[in-house]
């Protein structure tokens, strides 16, 4: 109070308009802000008495829910031409208020309705792609388009990929919603190679294909290793190129013991090679090429050691 | 809610999503129990507001919380709400938490049928 006095005095001193507003306006607030906490303070001053036994006829007085509007929703004010990405921008769930389509989701019974939009629950689990609309991905590569490189013009066709590039690895990568980004089965390598493109001999390849079995698929020349008994990627990739710089070094050297390798250990019957030759020889008295039939015998008895007794392959062979 | 669990993928859909449990999926347990957690904590946060069941959405290391409630706190109250359980949320899971979530004005909206 004694402030607004002080006030008073001071507008009879007629102070200039600009003080006025400078000074006397934010005091003359302050002061009236005060007075009107003192009116409070003595309006809540009688306190509600405290009943802790509840007397019949004193009721709770329920308060009554307090209605909050809300605004109605956007979808009603957006013009048809707006631009969907930038409402949309990223990955949401669903929300009515949002999308100007109208949308019905729910099971029913038949002639029954199925539920709108607002309030279902349904819509909002089903994942949406309502922010992978066509322009949206046609402006998102665009952008991208700036950190792509050209293909090579040389490597036009798959035949010059293989020849320049005859190792394909391939790994893979995976997604999980989780908060690991590990994966254990992401360390596997898998290393292609046709058998053709190493500088290989007689003997080094039939070594070579003794040492890697299974993994060479005769019909297609190619050779598939796979890794993965480390636990990286990185090092299992190491270990592939490894593997096949071995190989191959392995398979050119010729050991002492290689000289061992007898008729049943040659990779296929030869029979110009074989005993079977030399026995025909001894029986005839004579040499193999002179004897009548004697291309046909070498024939099936070659089929019949390198293709095996197999009945089907028998029967067409001499039914 | 009006069809019963077996009802699911045919009539409604899955209240968690996330790839733990296809063929291959990392920490099926962990991310279970996580929901769990998740629902207890939104139920007992968004006290008696809740109208729908719990959507639990994972997309990679996000969690994705949708719903529907019920309008009958202030717009303030809501807004402070969705900062302290995505803040805290996304301290102990340790991932980005996201509350997405729908009003409705009364809780007849959400009911489409009674049994």
């Amino acid at each position: 109070m004694e402030i607004l006095n002080y006030v008073k005095k001071l507008e009879y001193l007629q102070l200039t308009r600009n003080l006025n507003k400078c000074v006397l306006t934010p005091i003359l607030r302050c002061a009236s802000i005060a007075s009107k906490r003192d009116h409070n303070e003595t309006e809540t001053d009688d306190f509600k008495p405290l009943n802790l036994r509840h007397v019949k006829g004193q009721s709770n007085i329920r308060r009554p829910m307090r209605k909050i509007d809300a605004l109605p929703p956007r979808t009603q004010q957006m013009a048809i031409d707006q631009d969907w990405g930038s409402v949309w921008p990223g990955p949401r769930t669903f929300h009515p208020a949002t999308v100007p389509l109208p949308l019905r989701q729910g099971y029913v019974k038949k002639g029954e309705t199925i539920p709108n939009k607002y309030g279902n629950a349904e819509l909002m689990k089903i994942p949406n792609f309502l922010h992978l609309t066509p322009p949206v991905i046609k402006r998102q590569c665009e952008a991208l388009k700036k950190f792509c490189t050209p293909w090579p013009k040389a490597l036009d066709s798959d035949e010059k990929c293989e020849k320049h590039f005859p190792i394909e690895v391939a790994s893979s990568n995976y997604c999980h919603s989780s908060p690991s980004i590990r994966d254990p089965l992401s360390r596997i390598i898998t290393v292609k190679l046709r058998l053709s493109s190493l500088k290989l001999d007689k003997h080094a390849k039939d070594k070579f294909l003794r040492l890697v079995g299974e993994r060479y698929d005769e019909t297609t020349d190619i050779l598939t290793l796979v890794t993965d008994r480390c636990p990286t990627k990185k090092q299992n990739y190491d270990y592939a190129m490894y593997l096949i710089t071995a190989l191959y070094h392995e398979s050119l050297t010729v050991e002492e013991w290689e000289k061992l390798k007898s008729e049943a250990d040659m990779e296929y019957y030869n029979w110009n090679d074989s005993k079977s030759k030399i026995n025909v020889e001894k029986i005839f008295g004579k040499e193999s090429k002179n004897i009548s039939h004697i291309d046909e015998y070498s024939e099936s008895i070659s089929n019949l050691m390198n293709e095996g007794k197999q009945f089907f392959y028998l029967i067409n062979l001499y039914a | 809610m009006a069809n019963p669990p077996h009802m699911i993928a045919h009539r409604k859909s899955w209240n968690s999503w996330n790839t733990s449990n296809l063929d291959g999926g990392l920490r099926p347990s962990e991310t279970a129990i996580e929901d769990v957690f998740i629902r207890k904590f939104m139920i007992g946060t968004w006290h008696a507001l809740f109208v729908s069941e719990i959507i639990v959405k994972r997309q990679h290391n996000i969690i994705r919380i949708g719903g529907i409630i019920r309008r009958s706190i202030s717009a303030r109250k809501m807004y402070f709400l969705i900062g302290y359980t995505e803040e805290l949320l996304s301290f102990w899971l340790q991932c980005p938490v996201k509350l997405e979530l729908q009003t409705v004005q009364d809780k007849r909206d959400v009911i489409f049928k009674y049994i």
